[in-house]
């Protein structure tokens, strides 16, 4: 009699990710996402009408070329806005969205490792908003930078920064808003609450709690100078203002991406999700057993058929 | 994974690969981007050697025309400035609001440079009596030759060595050769006479500063609607400014700099450096930031101070660091009626 091996944690993390990029791509959050992303293109594609009708695009009186166009752009919209609301919206649902469809049980009753379900979700949300952001990025780069003052050849090496620097900031906050998701009860509100609330607000305050913010190090990296506001915020911010070095801001990335994750993971291992019937969403820790091991599949199989409440 | 969504992905890896590639060519200088684009810069240039560590370049008929110029003239009382100006249209026939139209120049630094191993080289374009002018300096003693087709007048000044001086100790006697080569009609070289003999020889050969790719880049990025600029190595600059080692140290590590300005109504002036790494320029960017946001906050309530800290705009990318700021004319007109009250209760 043939025995069926249980896949490895790669190989079973790959099986989800194929399975969900295209539910990902396809979902409700995809109108969301173009509409994000998209403003920034038609926001580039105007500007470059507007300019071949003889228009001129002027800050403090002055023309301003293409190249710091583009980089006001990668500030204002993808750096502060697109990459931590996609991350939120996104990296909160991975197991949200399970729980909330009342499909996670599915997931869990395959035999695969119960992590495996988040990290192969977890990549094909890489996957899929990097594939809608950096598409968008390259095509507002080539709408603004050529032909407005600003040279491809001297740019170039900043495009791809700018890419990097996205596609990292996708993954850092991606990382920590699927611990939120995979931890808290109302994940998007704390997600927003985390990016609109605490991030600005620790930024502009001396000392060293802007060290919990994901931004701190993620704009440190930006090779664009930061575009000021007026607001007394702004200018505290200016004065106040302590960037840590490249290799600081990377290595910390790297840091909270992998840590976030693998707490992400085990949460996901431990916790036991039930599902109400009114679809409301309760998390607790999941049963141990007499030793204190996980419970086996047999246990989700129980919450399946509905013997668990 | 649906063929809906292999479409979607090779799409968008396709639109990411094509722009990678094409910023790749780009960027390895596959695209000829300067070759469809007129000349970058003054004609003049062709005059400036190749390492020149300064270039600047001033269009004159412009600033002396422009409505700044106007408004100041009207109220600005005439002084010994004016009368010198007098004098010397009297002398040389040349009118300098009228007759010179543009000034180029290089700053020169290394062997070739002299004894101060930092010399200039100046290149006026404008009407000019050659005639007239070859008489005067004849008069005051120069010596006056022909030079490949242009006519060049040298005059030999003795002087004692400063104690700033290379090759001649304090005391020492030196002598300078200074020239003046109208190189073309309308076109007036002033220098030592080595240097103004080899940018006759430059602009012949082609070998000057057209050819300097680093330092036309940066031209060509400062020319674009500014009637004054300069750009510069920094590096050359403070290697010959002997600073001591404590003022060094703190200067940020800049490699290049440059400033343009356009003189109109009002004034709109920017100033860019480039650090020598992408660090290095952050790190200037959050300084001058603070230095700005300090700036801002200590306006206060003066209208002046407001207008131009309000202007005071940060930007550049990379190593690119690059302040700049616009005085409007209505500040200008601000300035004036303010000028004119004051001058008016003194009376």
């Amino acid at each position: 009699m043939a025995t069926h091996t249980p896949p490895s944690f790669l190989s079973a993390s790959l099986k989800v990710f194929d399975l969900s990029l295209g539910q990902m791509l396809w979902s409700r959050r995809t109108v969301f996402m173009a509409l994000v992303v998209g403003g920034p293109v038609l926001i580039a594609l105007a500007v470059r009408l507007a300019e071949s009708l003889g228009g001129d695009l002027k800050m403090n009186g002055r023309t301003i070329v293409g190249d710091a166009v583009f980089g006001m752009m990668v500030w204002w919209f993808f750096v502060r806005f697109t990459v931590p609301v996609l991350a939120v919206f996104y990296g909160t649902a991975l197991m949200a969205d399970e729980v909330e469809d009342k499909t996670l049980t599915y997931l869990f009753s395959r035999p695969i490792p119960r992590g495996s379900v988040l990290v192969g979700k977890y990549l094909a949300y890489l996957v899929c908003t990097g594939l809608v952001v950096l598409p968008s990025v390259m095509l507002v780069y080539f709408l603004m930078v050529p032909g407005r003052g600003g040279s491809v050849a001297a740019t170039f090496p900043l495009l791809l920064a700018d890419l990097g620097i996205l596609f990292l900031g996708l993954a850092v906050y991606g990382a920590v808003f699927a611990f939120v998701g995979a931890y808290f009860k109302r994940p998007v509100l704390l997600g927003l609450v985390f990016l609109f609330g605490w991030e600005p607000m620790v930024l502009v305050v001396p000392g060293y709690m802007k060290k919990f913010t994901v931004a701190h190090y993620l704009q440190a990296l930006v090779p664009h100078t930061m575009p000021a506001d007026e607001g007394a915020a702004s200018l505290l911010a200016g004065l106040f203002r302590e960037a840590p070095s490249m290799t600081t801001s990377v290595g910390m990335l790297v840091v909270i991406c992998a840590g976030f994750l693998w707490i992400a993971t085990r949460t996901v291992e431990r916790r036991e999700y039930v599902l109400e019937q009114l679809g409301r969403i309760m998390m607790r820790p999941r049963p141990r057993g007499p030793a204190g091991e996980p419970t086996s599949g047999r246990d989700l199989r129980r919450i399946v058929s509905g013997g668990a409440s | 994974m649906t063929k809906t969504t292999r479409y979607f992905v090779s799409g968008a890896a396709a639109v990411l690969v094509t722009g990678l590639c094409t910023g790749l060519v780009a960027y390895y200088g596959g695209i000829p981007t300067g070759a469809f684009n007129a000349a970058t810069g003054p004609a003049d240039l062709a005059y400036l050697p190749a390492d020149s560590a300064v270039v600047a370049h001033a269009n004159v008929s412009d600033v002396m025309g422009s409505d700044l110029r106007q408004k100041l003239r009207a109220v600005m009382p005439e002084g010994p400035e004016s009368q010198g100006q007098a004098e010397f249209k009297e002398q040389t026939g040349i009118d300098i609001e009228q007759d010179i139209e543009a000034v180029t120049s290089a700053v020169v630094s290394g062997e070739q440079a002299g004894p101060h191993k930092m010399g200039g080289l100046l290149v006026l374009r404008g009407r000019f009596d050659a005639g007239r002018l070859e008489a005067l300096a004849r008069e005051k003693g120069a010596d006056a030759e022909n030079y490949k087709g242009a006519r060049l007048v040298t005059m030999t000044r003795k002087a004692d060595a400063d104690a700033e001086g290379d090759a001649a100790q304090p005391g020492d006697h030196v002598s300078f050769t200074g020239a003046a080569a109208f190189a073309e009609p309308g076109v007036i070289i002033l220098g030592n006479v080595e240097q103004v003999r080899a940018a006759i020889d430059r602009k012949a050969s082609g070998q000057n500063l057209t050819t300097n790719a680093d330092m036309m880049n940066r031209i060509s990025a400062v020319d674009n609607g500014a009637n004054a600029w300069a750009v510069g190595r920094f590096d050359a600059i403070a290697a010959q400014a002997k600073l001591p080692e404590q003022v060094a140290a703190q200067i940020p590590p800049v490699a290049w700099f440059s400033a343009a300005g356009h003189i109109n109504g009002g004034v709109t002036a920017t100033l860019r450096a480039e650090a020598r790494d992408d660090e290095a320029a952050k790190n200037l960017r959050d300084v001058l930031n603070g230095f700005m946001a300090l700036a801002k906050l200590q306006a206060g309530s003066n209208p002046e101070i407001q207008a131009i800290a309000q202007s005071l705009a940060l930007g550049g990318s990379g190593k690119n660091v690059e302040v700049s700021f616009t005085l409007p004319s209505e500040l200008f007109d601000l300035l004036i009626a303010k000028h004119q009250a004051e001058k008016n209760k003194a009376l």
